[in-house]
This record gives structure tokens, C-alpha cells and sequence, in this order.
């Protein structure tokens, strides 16, 4: 009996240790740093900002960031007009709360790095420029952000890599170096009447959020590669009236790609955008140089204009965007040579369908059995569109003369608006519905949803459209 | 070629042995105490030319001896001679039936004898088997030695229960146990824990250990209270060799050579200009680096023909002062040169919403070739001391070096899907460097006291230290599109330098130490109460563990990106974005940092007989685990730039075994084990090296808790012979498994480990050796059924509209095959000192990488992989071997379950994915070519 009895006993110890799971709890304590709440107000001038930051910048005023400040989540960091911000290689500006810049045409503000100047030497090789070198780390918005607005505003010499602090902090790879990063689906990014200069990166990832993106002048964006507004999967809104010039891959892009569990498919209309030497850095069959759509990405482009663009607007066949659901036309292209011309409809995985509302007129040069869902190759000649129907620059002569194609990725002295008899004009679709997903007000939002302009791209020669 | 003639010639030899009749001495010679058969052992009929081997089954035979009379005596290593026994032979027709039994040599204490005594025979293997409390298999130094393996992680795989993950060439690397991934195992050697050279994980590179240093090697499937708790699969303890008796002496040398490089080159590069430090290591972390700064040597890649193995190992031992100190020194080198070709499709981050949800699409394929030099040197000495038959002191050391010299060419990388169609497709070829320098050395000073007939102390002092140096991993790569004529036929190629933001040349070190102080202590008592035998023991553990890791890569683009290209040395490079210069940006990343872990442990063990043939064996062991870690990253970092983690465990067991018979046990065990996480799993790195998606650890993970349950049947009818038959079933609580999760961002998938609510693991083993006079079968085959749930994403369309949702998906843990199995087949002839083994090792269908989406898991196809091996003795002492590896060249290849026709009806008209199977329902994601190998050399034992 006391056998049993025994080895009784050491079972019933052994279960009542094992039942002492709570000992096997474990106990983590994993620092991780919390900002200390910012003091708010007017924000001074005098020392350089570093850290937590919300309140006001105040007109006219200069300010130094001194390392990265962050608006916490919940709070609002507001610039009033004329505000100039200077960065440098250790700092941007993390949001976790809202960030309103409220830059005017008469008193813009400025994010820039001191002491820095434009080289608009064309040709410039890439590692002499300072446009791409990436001087400061931008603007860098996190999931909780819910609004971000940019109006009248110079965003110039941004690119700089996040690094293991900043960038792990908006969850984004240290790697990472877009000017702008924006990433809640159900935030507003308002971005209005802008201008960027320079990059290394994407220059706008819109990894998913409500848009509008209106009006803006893009130069010199993108390094050796990226697209520059680049809308993934759980984007939804309108992107009109922007002017690009020398973009190292795509100036818009829409893809459906990563889109987030609950967010709603990419759904993007782009209207009346301009795009001069698009795509720069990219090899003909991998890319476009102006308007992207693909994979699951739908909505509608119409009224843009491509001059000399290295590859022509695309709709992506593999992996496909969501053609069922994707409407587009009045795109207007122009090559200085046949080189480009040949890649008004580019080769490989493309499904772009030409549109007789396309000028030039795709039967111009197109074969009668063009087959659009996968073109080879040289499928067709170009010759016959070669400089054709002239768009007529206040001050930029096409051809260009004396410089290769590309040789110009920023505007300098030259003149995008349209001289009277410029063939862009009238040639717009009028129709089309902008998405409209943003609160439109003076300050928590958008100023003005410009509608689609007579004109094909995006200076109107009834002075609306883009205001630069 | 000879090597196979003389051994066709052996059997004809052993066949014609059959037939012949003569004037014979035969008989059986036995252990005296155990009775078993004494294999091996040498008879000799004294003052003559005649001598002989036991076989296996314990019986020599002398045949045609003339009339006359004999002194017989066997001997054997750890045995005392025997007294010559007196033969008398009348005619040369008359036969002589004797019995004669061998006792051990008496200077070595008990536990000791089983090893000591027969030089890690299969006989001693069955017996500890056997006798074992708790439930294990073993491979003994001879099974090794025969076997076709030169590692231990190869020679894992003949283990029952025992799957091997391969490295790129194809050889063993790590072990799954019963199907428990190799997070879920550990490896000590001599009992004694030792750490990883992993940069990551704490489990052991099986493959650094040379297989012939060990005398044995158990794997312990059912853990007592006196052993360490972090194992859920099974304990693999390497046993390696003792001081012996009396004057050892062997050596052997092989050369080999590997077919894989009749068809592809073997690509090496220089590694003299290699600095051991980066940039930032030498000037500090605010330097920025210059592109001269970097060498490009090692980027010159060069071929190098018919590149020969070798390997060289000696073992030698003695035993002086009386007896009383022996010493025991072995060394093992390899030379070895593997490769592989690599097909592979990598799946899109993301599929097509249709036609079906989560329908598969490709984003790159490509074939990728691998040339690797692995230098091994295994040193191994063991002191000991014996003050008195009571009281005995050793000392072990080991060292473990390796140098692994890869060169990894993709010659055609090409994105499938994107853009890519018949007629033209963009490539992007890369040649990559990579040296890696392991070490392992660890000091035991062990002792063992025998303080009066029921106290027995031991005790061990431990230092460890395993560190890994990847110094300057290089790689460079550039544009290439192939234009192809609708016939397919290659039309023209363009090279170009690298473009966009990919890197042109990349450089990356990294290293990590890991340096464990530790001291155990047992104290066993053996009292009798209720008129039994009892056994009662205590004791304990504290290791120190202290971590170092270091990594930073920088990456340079190329200034001329879309110029024509024309090699490496006419590319001008740069460092774009703003910080890029200082390496990881900035150099201090979340892979640079300290960790300490403080593991003590205790338990209490009892071990009795309730009823003369049950025994009980039951206990409970507290481990008390104290981590912590500091990162280089700054204060500020809201990532957890540095953590404690803290826990404790009760781990109570309880083993049954009922004799049935006297060759016979039944087993029946419960035992709670955990699984403690790796320091690369827990601090919150950021590592980009993986190809597919970064990686990101979780300070958040919780360790491994496991409730474990054994049923086996022995049956040991003599001899090597064995028979067992059992089941288990295991349920994981917070099972760590690695699967993809999208932290933000449409980009930024994050492979990441990750707790998931429970798991189970069951199955059955069985395992069958039997041999007929030379000839004999091992086999053995488990199943094993696992489970565990996760969340996947489906992406497809809802009501017309693309949308992403989460949907639960049940799927066997990650390595888990449901069968496993090994077949041998064998032939051992002591009087011909000839032995041959045919082993194939089957694995079947198992997951090799986990998807984030539902249904596109990567599976692997089962492979048999086939190998022989053949020993012949020469000359008394001196052996010829030969091994040849994966005879049947079976390929190593994974697949998606989804059928590779319905990928391609997604693809641009006229492009298809290669490598695939045709009729088949699947894709194939990879396929690995590794082609025969051979090893072939001679040893001498003296």
C-alpha cells in the first residue's frame, strides 16, 4: 500500500508544480522611449527645435531644427505664413498627431537647408547635384496621423536616409528616404500649391490615406531612381494640375500593392498634369515616365500632357491593374525624336489601349492590328509623330536644341504656360468627376478642388489650373 | 574505379568462405558481467599465425587448423586479457565448441565502464539504450565511422525521428526532432551546453562537428529533471572519446571529389585583402566612408579546376602513472569542396485578386549557382585523473574552427512577372562573396566522488565561448535585358550599369561572440527504505551568458546608372542619400548590441523500484532565465533600444519503465520542457540580408512552454539487434513560428517570429535492426502530425472591389515532414574486415517557408537521398574506406500548391515560368541540384 501510496504522492506534487504556469510568466520590460508632452504655444525662435513640438510657428518667423522634431500624436504643429524652416542631415519632422503648413502665393513658407543653392546646370551627373543628396530627412508621418496639410510651401533638398531612430519610429526601414511618407487610411493629406525640389527617393509615398494633391511643381525629384507621387494599396482620392520635370522614374503612380486589411482598394483620378522629361532613370520596357497604373490600381488620367517623357503612360498587365475599373484619354504626348516617339505605347507587360481621343490621334501611327494587351517590341513606327502638334511654351523651344534629351530636370528660367495656338488647348475632357475624399477648408483642409480644365495639362490659358 | 573491383572481389571471397571445410576451433566469448557478445575482439591462438575477430554475433571460427594443441586467448580493448585456455585438436577433421568470457579492466569507475569498455561499439549503444532512464536512440562511434558520414549533422539523419535542414551546398546543418524545428532542440556535448556561433539563434550548426571525434551520440527524446528543460524535440549530446586504458593510436586520410563541378566551375575568390573590420569599426561610427575604403579584391572572382577534398584526422591516447592520469588527444581536418545549381521562382509580395483570391504570381526567377569551401579543424583532448578507485578529476577541451568560403553567381536574375514577356527580359546578374569564420572552444574540468557507498558527488566548471566573423560579405551586380525572337532564340543582350535605387556594390560585416560561464553540481544519494533501493538526486545550474553582436553594410550606387556596362572596374560608384556613407545609416542599427543571460536551475529527482521491475523515476526542475540587452541605438529609439526579460519555469517529469521481460521495457513518460528564444529573435533588429522581406525581431516574444508524453516498447533480442515501437504527443503553448507580417507601410513586410496560441505535435516511431549472420537491415520510420493556426491574408474581390482580409489557416509547423524514415542495408564481416552500408534517408512533405498569404505556404517535395559506404581491411590494422554521397542525385525542390498552369494563364501571352513540372498541380518554386559526391582514404588503428 505505501507503494502506492508513494508514488501517489509524487504525481500529485508533480501536477501541483506543473500547475504553477503563472511562474512561467514572463516579465518583459523593453524600454521604449516616450516623448515628454511639448509645452504648446508660440514656438520659439531662439534656440534650434529638437524633440516633442506642437503649437504655432508664427509669420515671418525663422526656425533651426537643431535634430528631428515630432508632433505627437494628438497634437497639431501649425506654420503660419512666411515661416522658414531650416533642416540639415540630422533632422525632419516625425507626425504621429497633425502638421498644418499654411504657406500663402504672397508669403510661402520654406523647409530648407541653410546655405544651399540650386544648380540648374543641365546635365548635372548625379553625385554633383546637390538636389540629390538628400539634406535633410523630410516629412515623415506614422499610421496615427490623421491629417497633414501643405499649402503654398517649399519643400526643398529633402532625402536624406530616416536611419535606425526616425525611421523604426514612423515604421519605416532606416533606409528610407522619401521627402514625404504618409500612411493612415483614414487620414486626409492635403497637399496644395507646392513646390519640391530634389530628392533621392519616391518623392511622395502615399502608402495609403485620402488625397489631394493639387497644383504643385515638382523638380529635379527622385535619385538614381523612384517614383514621385506614388500611391499604394488604401489610397483613394484626386492628384491634378501638378507640373514634373526631369522625375526619375513615374511622376504619379497608382498600385493596389500592400493595401491593408480593411482599407479600401487604390481608387486614384489624375487629371491635367504635365510631365517634361519624365523618367530620366528609367530603362525603356520596365517603366513609365509619367502616368502609371497597375497592379489592382483603378480610377481614370485624362487631359495630361508628356513631353518627352523616356516611355509613355502605362497600364500595367502583369500584375494587372484593375482595367475593369479604369477609365482614361485626352493624353496628350510629344518627342523630340523617334527614339521617344517609339515609346508613345511602350513594350512588354502593358495593356495600355490607345485612345482615339489621344493626341496625336493613335491611327496617326499606330497599325490597324496594334495589339495593345501585350505589345512586342517595335511593334509600330513612330515617325510620323515625331514633333507633332507643337505645345507651345511661353519659353521652352521644342525641339530642344543643343542639349541631349533629359539634359533639363528643373525649370530655371524656362516657361511652362501656354502661348495662345498651343495645341493643347481645348483639347481637355471636362467631364470628369474629381474623387473627392478630403474636407475642404481654409486651414483642417483643402482650399480648392480645381475641376478638370479645357486645356490639356496643367496651366490653364484662362490663368487657372496650377498657379506657379 | 579499383576501389569498386576490389570490393566485388571481397564478396566473391566471402561467398567461396561459405563453401570450405576443415579441422575448426570455434566459440562464443561474452562480457562477463553482461553476458553480451564481445564484438571485435581479437582470438588468438598463441605462438601461431592464426587470429581472429567475434562476429556480431559473438561467435570466431578458425578453420583448416592442423592436429595439434593451442593456447587460445581473446582480448579486447577495456577487458582484461583471458587466461589461455588449452585446445587440443586430434584430427583435422575434429572441431572444438568453446565458451569464454572477457571482464573488464578495473581502473575505470562505474559509469564510466559502458564507454570506456567497448570504444563506442553498436552493442554498447543497444545496451544504454536499453538501460537508459528515459527514452533516447543512439549512434555509437563505430555506426559513425562506417557510416557515410563525416559530420555529425549528416550522421543525425540516420537518428529515427531526425530530419536534417541542408545548407546551400546541400550537406546537413541543423537537426528537426520528431519535427520539432531546431529552435526546439539543443546540443550538449558531454552533457555540458554549449553556445551558438549564430549570429541569431542559439541552436548549433551540426556540421561544424567532424563525426569522428565523437564516441557516440545520443539524442534524447524525453527529458529527466537533471537535465536541461530548454529542449521540446530532444537533447542531441555529443559523447566524445575518454581517455582509454592502454596506448591508442589511430589516423586516417581520405581525398574526394565532388561531380557537381564536371558541369560547373568551381568559382573562388581572393580573401588576402579582406578586412576583418568595417569602415565604422576602424574609424568610428560618425566616419563616412570613401569608396576607397572598400576593396573590390574579393569581388575577383576566378575559377578553379577540379578542386580535390581531403580530410586527415588522428586520434591518440594513454594512460601513465600507474594508470592513474590519462590522456586522450584527437584532431580532425576537411578540406572539402560542395556546390549546388539553385532554380528558383520567388512568389510577388503580393498575388492577384483573380481570377481566384490569392491566385499566385511570380515576381522573379532565376538559377543560381554555389561554390563553397569549407575548411574544418576539430581539436579534442580530455585529461583525467583517477586519485582512487573513489575519486576521479578530467579535464576536457574543445576546439572547433571552420572557414566557409562561398561564391553565390545568379547569372540571370529575372523579374517574371512585372516586366518581362517573350520577346525581351530584364535581368539582373549579381556575384556574391562571403567568408565565414566560426569557432567553438569549451573547458570542462569536471569531478566525480564517490564520498561512501550511497553518496556520489559531481561536479563541472564550465568555460564556453562560440563566436562568428563575417567579415566584408561583397556583392555587385548590374542591368541586362535579353531580346528574344518570337522563336525564343536569345537575339541580342544589353548590359548597362545598375540603375534606380538599387545598389550597384554592397559590403556588410558582421560578428557576434557568445562566452558562457557555468558550473554544475549533482549530488546523488542511494538509500534503502521500504526495503528498496532508492535513488535520490539534487542539484543544480547558474551560467552567465554574456552576447556581442556587431553588423553594418553599406551599399554604393553607381554614378552612370543606364551607361553600357562593362564590368566592375570601369563603374564609377557613389553614396547617394545623405548618410548612406556611415554604413546601415549611420552604424548603429539594433544588430549592434550586448545581451546577458542569467540561467540558474535546480532540481530534485527520485529514482526507485515500486515493484521489482517498475521503475519509477520522477522529479521537478526550476529554471530561473534573467536576459537582458542594450542595443547601440540611441535613447530615443521607440523601437526598445534596450530590455530585461524575466521568468521562471517548473518543469516536473515523471518516467515509467516497466521491464517485461529481461530484454524487454515498457516506457511511459511525462516531462514539461521549454524553448527560450533567441537574442536575434528578441532584440528589435532590423536586417535586410534576407532576400525576400526584412527582417524584425520582437522583444515581445514569449518562450516556448510544452507539455510532452512518451509511450515506447523495446524489445533488445541481443546483439545489435533492437526493435522499438512508441508514440508521443506534445502541446506547445506561445509557439514561436516566423511568418510575414505587414507591420506598415505597402512595402515594409516584415519577416518577424512571432507567438501563436498553442500548437500540437503527435506521432509514432518505430525502429528495426536485425542482422543475419554478416548481413543485417536497420530501419526506422516516423510519423509525426503537427498543428497549429495563424492568420493569413486573402486578397480578392468583394462584391467587385479589391479588398485584403484576414482568414484563419491550420498547417503543420514549419519543418514538420508527416514521414520520415531511414533504410539501411548492411554488411559486416569481422573475419573479412569488410563493411558496407546502403543508407537512404526518406523525408516527406513538409513546409519550408511560411506565407503571409493563405494557401501559397512554400512546401518541400519529399527526397530520398541514397548513399553507400564500404570499409575493407588491408592489412591487420590498416582500412580502406570509401564513401559516396547522393548516388541517386536527388534534387532538393519546394512548391507551391497552386497549379503552376493557372500562374501562367496570368502571365503576358506567349511568357511561361520555367522549371515546372508539366502535367503537375503544383509550381515549383526551387530546385537544387547537388550531384554524387566521393570520398574515399584509408585509417589505421593502433
Amino acid at each position: 500500500m505505501y507503494k502506492i501510496n508513494l508514488a501517489l504522492l509524487i504525481l500529485s506534487s508533480a501536477l501541483v508544480f506543473s500547475g504553477c504556469t503563472k511562474w512561467a510568466e514572463d516579465k518583459q520590460n523593453i524600454y521604449v522611449y516616450q516623448a515628454p508632452p511639448p509645452p504648446g504655444g508660440a514656438i520659439p525662435t531662439n534656440t534650434p527645435l529638437c524633440g516633442s513640438i506642437k503649437g504655432v510657428m508664427q509669420t515671418g518667423q525663422t526656425y533651426v531644427l537643431g535634430c528631428t522634431i515630432n508632433v505627437p500624436k494628438g497634437d497639431t504643429l501649425i506654420l503660419e505664413q512666411g515661416v522658414t524652416v531650416y533642416a540639415d542631415t540630422t533632422s525632419g519632422i516625425i507626425v504621429h498627431g497633425t502638421l498644418i503648413s499654411l504657406g500663402t502665393q504672397a508669403q510661402p513658407n520654406v523647409f530648407t537647408v541653410k546655405g544651399i543653392t540650386k544648380d540648374n546646370t543641365p546635365n548635372l551627373p548625379l553625385n554633383q547635384d546637390p538636389a540629390h543628396k538628400g539634406l535633410w530627412k523630410g516629412i515623415m508621418c506614422d499610421t496615427s496621423c490623421r491629417l497633414l496639410v501643405l499649402k503654398w510651401t517649399h519643400l526643398d533638398f529633402a532625402g536624406a536616409s530616416y536611419g535606425n531612430v526616425d525611421g523604426p519610429a514612423v515604421e519605416e526601414s532606416s533606409g528610407t528616404s522619401f521627402n514625404i511618407v504618409f500612411q493612415n487610411p483614414n487620414g486626409y493629406c492635403i497637399i496644395e500649391d507646392c513646390w519640391f525640389y530634389g530628392g533621392t527617393d519616391d518623392c511622395m509615398r502615399i502608402s495609403n490615406g485620402k488625397l489631394h494633391i493639387f497644383r504643385n511643381t515638382f523638380e529635379k525629384c527622385g535619385g538614381s531612381g523612384g517614383d514621385i507621387v506614388n500611391c499604394k494599396g488604401g489610397s483613394v482620392g484626386t492628384i491634378a494640375y501638378n507640373f514634373f520635370i526631369g522625375t526619375a522614374y513615374n511622376g504619379q503612380k497608382a498600385s493596389n500593392k500592400g493595401q491593408p486589411v480593411g482599407a479600401p482598394q487604390c481608387n486614384i483620378v489624375m487629371y491635367n498634369s504635365t510631365f517634361v522629361n519624365g523618367g530620366v532613370r528609367i530603362t525603356a520596357g520596365s517603366r513609365a515616365g509619367g502616368i502609371d497604373y497597375e497592379q489592382g490600381a483603378e480610377g481614370a488620367f485624362y487631359n495630361n500632357a508628356f513631353i518627352n517623357c523616356r516611355v509613355g503612360y502605362r497600364v500595367v498587365n502583369n500584375p494587372v491593374a484593375d482595367t475593369l475599373h479604369l477609365t482614361y484619354g485626352n493624353n496628350y504626348q510629344w518627342a523630340d525624336s523617334l527614339v521617344i516617339a517609339d515609346q508613345f505605347f511602350t513594350y512588354g507587360g502593358v495593356c495600355t489601349k490607345p485612345q482615339p481621343t489621344d493626341i496625336p490621334r493613335p491611327s496617326l501611327y499606330l497599325p490597324a492590328n496594334f495589339y495593345y494587351p501585350n505589345p512586342p517590341a517595335n511593334a509600330y513606327d513612330g515617325t510620323p509623330v515625331v514633333q507633332y502638334e507643337n505645345p507651345k511654351f511661353v519659353n521652352y523651344p521644342l525641339p530642344v536644341v543643343g542639349q541631349p534629351l533629359f539634359a533639363y530636370t528643373s525649370i530655371g528660367s524656362f516657361n511652362f504656360h501656354l502661348l495662345p495656338g498651343s495645341s493643347l488647348i481645348g483639347k481637355g475632357n471636362t467631364t470628369i468627376k474629381p474623387l473627392v475624399v478630403v474636407p475642404i477648408d481654409p486651414i483642417y483642409g483643402a482650399t480648392e478642388v480645381t475641376p478638370p480644365g479645357a486645356d490639356i495639362g496643367c496651366y490653364q490659358i484662362n490663368g487657372s489650373g496650377n498657379q506657379h | 574505379m579499383l576501389m569498386i573491383k576490389r570490393t566485388l572481389l571481397s564478396f566473391v571471397a566471402i561467398c567461396l568462405a561459405f563453401i570450405s571445410q576443415a579441422g575448426t576451433i570455434k566459440g562464443k566469448i561474452r562480457d562477463s558481467k553482461t553476458g553480451e557478445p564481445m564484438t571485435g575482439a581479437t582470438v588468438t591462438l598463441a605462438n601461431t599465425r592464426y587470429w581472429t575477430t567475434v562476429q556480431l554475433d559473438g561467435t570466431f571460427t578458425f578453420r583448416h587448423v592442423p592436429a595439434g594443441k593451442y593456447q587460445l586467448t581473446a582480448s579486447a580493448v577495456g577487458y582484461q586479457r583471458s587466461t589461455p585456455v588449452e585446445v587440443v585438436l586430434s584430427s583435422d577433421n575434429d572441431e572444438k565448441d568453446l565458451a569464454l568470457s572477457l571482464s573488464v579492466s578495473t581502473t575505470t569507475l562505474e559509469e564510466v565502464q559502458i564507454s570506456a569498455a567497448s570504444g563506442g561499439s553498436d552493442n554498447t549503444a543497444r545496451r544504454i539504450e536499453q538501460r537508459s532512464d528515459m527514452v533516447q536512440n543512439i549512434l555509437s562511434a563505430r555506426t559513425i565511422e562506417i557510416s557515410p558520414d563525416i559530420t555529425v549533422a549528416n550522421a543525425l539523419q540516420r537518428v529515427s525521428g531526425v530530419v536534417i535542414q541542408r545548407d546551400n551546398t546541400g550537406d546537413g546543418r541543423y537537426a528537426i526532432i520528431r519535427g520539432m524545428d531546431q529552435r526546439y532542440n539543443n546540443t550538449l556535448v558531454n552533457g555540458i551546453k554549449i553556445p551558438s556561433p549564430d549570429d541569431k539563434y542559439r541552436f548549433v550548426p551540426m556540421n561544424i562537428f567532424p563525426a569522428e571525434m565523437l564516441e557516440r551520440l545520443e539524442v534524447i527524446k524525453a527529458l529527466t529533471p537533471n537535465m536541461e528543460g530548454d529542449a521540446i524535440g530532444g537533447t542531441m549530446n555529443l559523447v566524445m572519446k575518454n581517455a582509454p586504458d592502454k596506448f591508442i593510436f589511430s589516423a586516417n586520410g581520405s581525398l574526394g571529389y565532388s561531380t557537381i563541378f564536371n558541369d560547373n566551375p568551381f568559382v573562388a575568390f581572393p580573401h588576402a585583402g579582406i578586412n576583418k573590420q568595417s569602415p565604422a569599426e576602424i574609424h568610428g561610427n560618425d566616419y563616412g566612408a570613401a569608396v576607397s575604403d572598400f576593396t573590390t579584391n574579393n569581388l575577383k572572382f576566378y575559377n578553379r579546376a577540379t578542386p580535390i577534398n581531403n580530410t586527415l584526422g588522428f586520434t591518440i591516447g594513454d594512460r601513465f602513472l600507474d594508470k592513474k592520469l590519462g590522456i586522450i588527444l584527437s584532431a580532425s581536418y576537411q578540406d572539402l569542396y560542395k556546390g549546388a545549381v539553385s532554380e528558383r521562382l520567388v512568389p510577388d509580395a503580393q498575388p492577384l485578386p483573380s481570377p481566384d483570391p490569392n491566385t499566385l504570381n511570380p515576381s522573379d526567377s532565376y538559377v543560381r549557382t554555389y561554390s563553397t569551401r569549407t575548411n574544418r579543424i576539430g581539436l579534442q583532448n580530455k585529461i583525467d585523473y583517477l586519485f582512487n578507485d573513489r575519486n576521479r578529476i578530467s579535464l576536457f577541451n574543445l576546439y572547433l574552427h571552420q572557414d566557409q568560403f562561398e561564391t553565390r553567381y545568379t547569372p540571370d536574375s529575372s523579374s517574371a512577372g512585372l516586366n518581362s514577356t517573350a520577346t525581351q527580359t530584364l535581368v539582373k546578374p549579381e556575384y556574391r562573396s562571403r567568408w565565414q569564420i566560426q569557432d567553438i572552444y569549451n573547458a570542462t574540468l569536471q569531478g566525480n566522488h564517490q564520498l561512501s557507498n550511497k553518496v556520489r558527488v559531481d561536479w563541472s566548471g564550465v568555460y564556453s565561448i562560440a563566436k562568428q566573423q563575417i567579415p566584408d560579405m561583397a556583392s555587385y551586380t548590374w542591368d541586362q535585358v535579353v531580346y528574344r525572337e518570337a522563336s525564343g532564340k536569345t537575339d541580342s543582350i544589353r548590359n548597362t550599369i545598375p540603375q534606380g535605387t538599387s545598389n550597384a556594390v554592397t559590403h556588410r560585416w558582421q560578428h557576434n561572440k557568445d562566452q558562457d560561464w557555468a558550473g554544475y553540481g549533482n549530488v546523488e544519494y542511494k538509500p534503502s527504505l521500504f526495503q528498496r533501493e532508492f535513488a535520490f538526486q539534487l542539484g543544480g545550474l547558474y551560467r552567465y551568458k554574456t552576447r556581442d553582436s556587431y553588423n553594418n553594410d553599406y551599399a554604393l550606387q553607381a554614378v552612370n546608372g543606364g551607361a553600357p556596362y562593362s564590368g566592375l572596374d570601369g563603374e564609377e560608384l557613389y553614396f547617394q542619400a545623405t548618410g548612406q556613407n556611415k554604413g546601415s545609416y549611420t552604424a548603429i542599427n539594433a544588430q549592434s548590441y550586448t545581451a546577458h543571460e542569467k540561467v540558474a536551475a535546480g532540481y530534485i529527482m527520485t529514482r526507485f523500484l515500486l515493484v521489482p521491475k517498475f521503475q519509477v523515476l520522477g522529479g521537478v526542475r526550476v529554471e530561473n532565465t534573467q536576459d537582458d540587452y542594450t542595443t547601440v541605438l540611441p535613447k530615443t529609439s521607440t523601437i526598445g533600444a534596450s530590455g530585461t526579460i524575466h521568468y521562471t519555469d517548473v518543469l516536473p517529469s515523471v518516467h515509467l519503465k516497466y521491464s517485461l521481460q529481461s530484454n524487454q521495457n515498457l516506457r511511459l513518460s511525462y516531462f514539461k520542457s521549454i524553448s527560450r528564444p533567441g537574442f536575434g529573435d528578441l532584440v528589435p533588429i532590423t536586417d535586410n540580408s534576407n532576400e525576400e522581406f526584412t527582417f524584425l525581431g520582437n522583444p515581445y516574444l514569449k518562450h516556448v512552454r510544452a507539455d510532452n508524453l512518451d509511450l515506447r516498447y523495446e524489445l533488445f533480442p541481443g546483439l545489435a539487434d533492437q526493435f522499438l515501437v512508441g508514440a508521443f504527443y506534445k502541446h506547445l503553448t506561445n509557439p514561436i513560428e516566423y511568418y510575414v507580417t505587414n507591420v506598415n507601410g505597402p512595402s515594409s513586410l516584415y519577416l518577424r517570429p512571432q507567438n501563436t496560441n498553442e500548437a500540437t505535435n503527435y506521432g509514432a516511431e518505430i525502429v528495426f535492426t536485425k542482422y543475419w549472420g554478416v548481413f543485417g537491415i536497420s530501419a526506422n520510420y516516423t510519423y509525426t502530425h503537427s498543428e497549429v493556426t495563424t492568420t493569413k491574408r486573402l486578397y480578392g474581390l468583394v462584391s467587385g472591389s479589391i479588398q485584403t482580409q484576414n482568414i484563419n489557416q491550420s498547417r503543420p509547423l514549419q519543418g514538420q515532414a508527416d514521414h520520415v524514415g531511414n533504410f539501411s542495408l548492411l554488411l559486416k564481416d569481422p573475419r573479412w574486415g569488410l563493411d558496407a552500408q546502403l543508407a537512404l534517408a526518406y523525408t516527406g512533405t513538409r513546409i519550408v517557408q511560411v506565407s503571409p498569404y493563405y494557401g501559397l505556404d512554400i512546401w518541400g517535395k519529399p527526397i530520398a537521398q541514397l548513399d553507400l559506404s564500404v570499409e575493407k581491411r588491408l592489412y591487420r590494422r590498416l582500412v580502406f574506406f570509401a564513401k559516396i554521397n547522393n548516388l541517386t542525385n536527388s534534387p532538393n525542390k519546394e512548391y507551391i500548391k497552386f497549379p503552376y498552369t493557372k500562374v501562367n494563364a496570368n502571365l503576358p501571352s506567349g511568357y511561361t515560368i520555367p522549371f515546372q513540372d508539366g502535367g503537375s498541380n503544383y509550381t515549383v518554386a526551387q530546385k537544387d541540384i547537388y550531384k554524387i559526391s566521393y570520398l574515399g582514404g584509408l585509417r589505421y588503428k593502433f
